[in-house]
């Protein structure tokens, strides 16, 4: 053991920089995977992380984590915990799981790039514990699932999701490789570490995990928890970043990195994380409405940590963003629920009367904007009709988020000026958008974007054989039996004797 | 006589659709394809005609795809007029 204090030694050998002379500043940190923005090397330099750990504190810190976590999950397998569980909420783990488990390892690319070329020491030093946090989260989020197999087959997405075509794994590869796999260093740190766990995941998994712990998972509370406390150290990387770029003149720089990756983290969150808040926990362990939490945690704590940077809420908060947080993610919903046969879990319709009750308290106006859809929905369901429910053709798939356009749906609740699409027709190729900050992201990086194919492209050009319905569900690596159907076979239809 | 894809909305619908059309398709045809996937489904039906609107105006219910000089993708939106 040291017999200094850590404080006595922790600056110098953890921040050891130096002019290069064998080589230039491009050579060793070229501009692709590192760019400086203009700041000399020297500036970066004073880069400062706000927590502080030694890599013999980091090893001590963790293997009590996994020995605790894994514990847990060790006792609950043999319990009949998971199988008494909400079936809605099963539905949120199995989701959870496909979506999150291997980008969380690939997370530790972005972090590993950070830890060799992040233009400090101190930061490629912070930057090396996170990839290592974030391999063990790729890890343990495998792991778990694999635990559960014998309950819930589906839980093989965990793994299978990210290697398949599905609709959603398209989505979230686009998303990430954008966020990290094919980011440099400097904008990883504002994008990954500031933007999308500071910002988002940091706070959602804190409220996952208590809701977890509402409903008795304790399985999935205790690993949530386990990971968040990792999130909470590495998220903090964006930070000295931000001020370096501020403080060299370079706020600009900043704050559109943070547009950018604030959009398209606000539209996978809505899709995953609204959808489970509002629709799939269980009414009596809901603590608060999706649009509560983005307002206390997302929208107050978030927005008021970068405005202390000097920064600004992003240009499209008032008319694009606050407006979307009323309607955008109770579309999804409906519409995942419609397609529920290309996603890798069972969607919960959450449509029992004292469901919609509680949407409309919740969301003032929900019956008359989305309730509609739903009581055409349930006369079908109520009549023998389920076919009815059951999709003939596809939505269209926006080209920068990935995720179905729901824009009418925006029109129809008085949000939007029109429902149709945004195009744009480039290089003899016709792009369609959801959004103006979705079709604003493309523009600013179109030589990025425009060479990828959304699951509709791929469709109209003839790579999904044969050209249909069933072909789609096969080329997006969905056999019957995984295809998703009504979470509690429309029970909610049935309630109250109506049926 | 070929298959067109298009953007189809129906009129108080929540999502933007992929619908396959025929360049022969008249517009009264185009209107019910689009409908096909929405009415009944998650719109009620209403016993009036429909019409198609691209990019804010009407086209005429005799006209054809092909006629209509339509880019592949174009947005047509199904009213009841």
């Amino acid at each position: 053991m040291p017999s200094l204090a850590r404080s006595e030694w922790y600056d110098l050998t953890r921040d050891m920089n130096w002019t290069l002379s064998y080589v230039d500043q491009e050579e060793a940190w070229p501009q692709d995977l590192s760019n400086t923005y203009g700041i000399p090397a020297e500036k970066w330099w004073g880069w400062d992380e706000p927590y502080k750990v030694t890599y013999s504190e980091y090893v001590h810190n963790q293997v009590g984590k996994d020995a605790g976590v894994y514990s847990v999950n060790s006792v609950i397998g043999r319990s009949r915990m998971f199988d008494e569980l909400d079936p809605g909420w099963k539905s949120a783990i199995v989701a959870h799981y496909g979506a999150i488990a291997v980008p969380e390892y690939i997370a530790g690319l972005g972090e590993s790039r950070m830890g060799r070329f992040g233009r400090a020491a101190a930061w490629r030093n912070m930057a090396t514990f996170g990839c290592l946090d974030e391999t063990r989260h790729g890890q343990i989020q495998t792991y778990f699932p694999y635990t559960l197999l014998n309950k819930e087959p589906r839980m093989d997405w965990a793994h299978k999701a990210l290697h398949t075509n599905e609709w959603g794994a398209i989505a979230a590869r686009h998303l990430f490789d954008d966020m990290f796999t094919a980011n440099d260093a400097v904008s990883t740190a504002i994008q990954l570490t500031f933007t999308f766990e500071t910002g988002f995941t940091n706070l959602q998994f804190l409220g996952m995990a208590a809701d977890a712990m509402n409903v008795g998972d304790l399985d999935f509370g205790a690993l949530i928890s386990s990971i968040q406390t990792d999130e909470a150290r590495h998220s903090q990387q964006g930070e000295p970043t931000i001020k370096i770029l501020v403080e060299n003149g370079q706020k600009e720089v900043a704050q559109h990195l943070v547009d950018h990756m604030f959009w398209r983290s606000w539209h996978v969150f809505a899709l995953l994380t609204g959808i489970s808040m509002d629709y799939y926990t269980p009414l009596e362990h809901r603590t608060h409405s999706f649009k509560e939490f983005m307002n206390e945690w997302i929208n107050k704590q978030f927005i008021d940590q970068f405005r202390d940077f000097g920064l600004e809420r992003p240009w499209y908060w008032n008319e694009q963003f606050l407006g979307e947080l009323e309607w955008y993610h109770h579309a999804l919903h409906l519409g995942i629920w419609t397609w529920r046969p290309t996603v890798w879990w069972n969607p919960d319709a959450g449509m029992s009367g004292a469901e919609r009750e509680w949407l409309e308290e919740k969301y003032p106006g929900w019956n008359d904007s989305f309730g509609k859809y739903w009581d055409v929905i349930t006369a079908n369901v109520r009549a023998g009709k389920p076919e009815l429910t059951l999709p003939e053709t596809f939505p269209m798939v926006c080209n920068m988020c990935q995720i179905p356009v729901v824009s009418p749906a925006g029109y129809a609740a008085g949000f939007l000026k029109s429902p149709a699409p945004l195009l744009l027709d480039l290089e003899g190729r016709r792009y369609t958008f959801c959004s103006e900050p979705c079709k604003w992201i493309f523009e600013q990086s179109s030589a990025r974007f425009k060479g990828h194919l959304g699951i509709i492209d791929r469709f109209l050009g003839g790579l999904i054989q044969p050209p249909d319905l069933g072909g789609a569900l096969a080329y997006m690596g969905l056999s019957p039996e995984e295809c998703g159907q009504d979470a509690t076979n429309y029970a909610w239809a049935r309630e109250n004797g109506k049926a | 006589m070929a298959l067109f894809p298009v953007q189809g909305i129906f009129e108080g619908d929540f999502v933007v659709l992929l619908v396959p059309v025929d360049t022969d398709d008249p517009m009264t045809v185009v209107a019910e394809k689009i409908a096909h996937h929405v009415v009944g489904r998650r719109v009620a039906a209403q016993d009036r005609p429909m019409r198609i609107r691209r990019q804010g105006e009407f086209v005429a219910d005799e006209v054809t795809v092909a006629e209509a000089n339509l880019a592949p993708l174009d947005v047509l939106e199904v009213v009841y007029a």
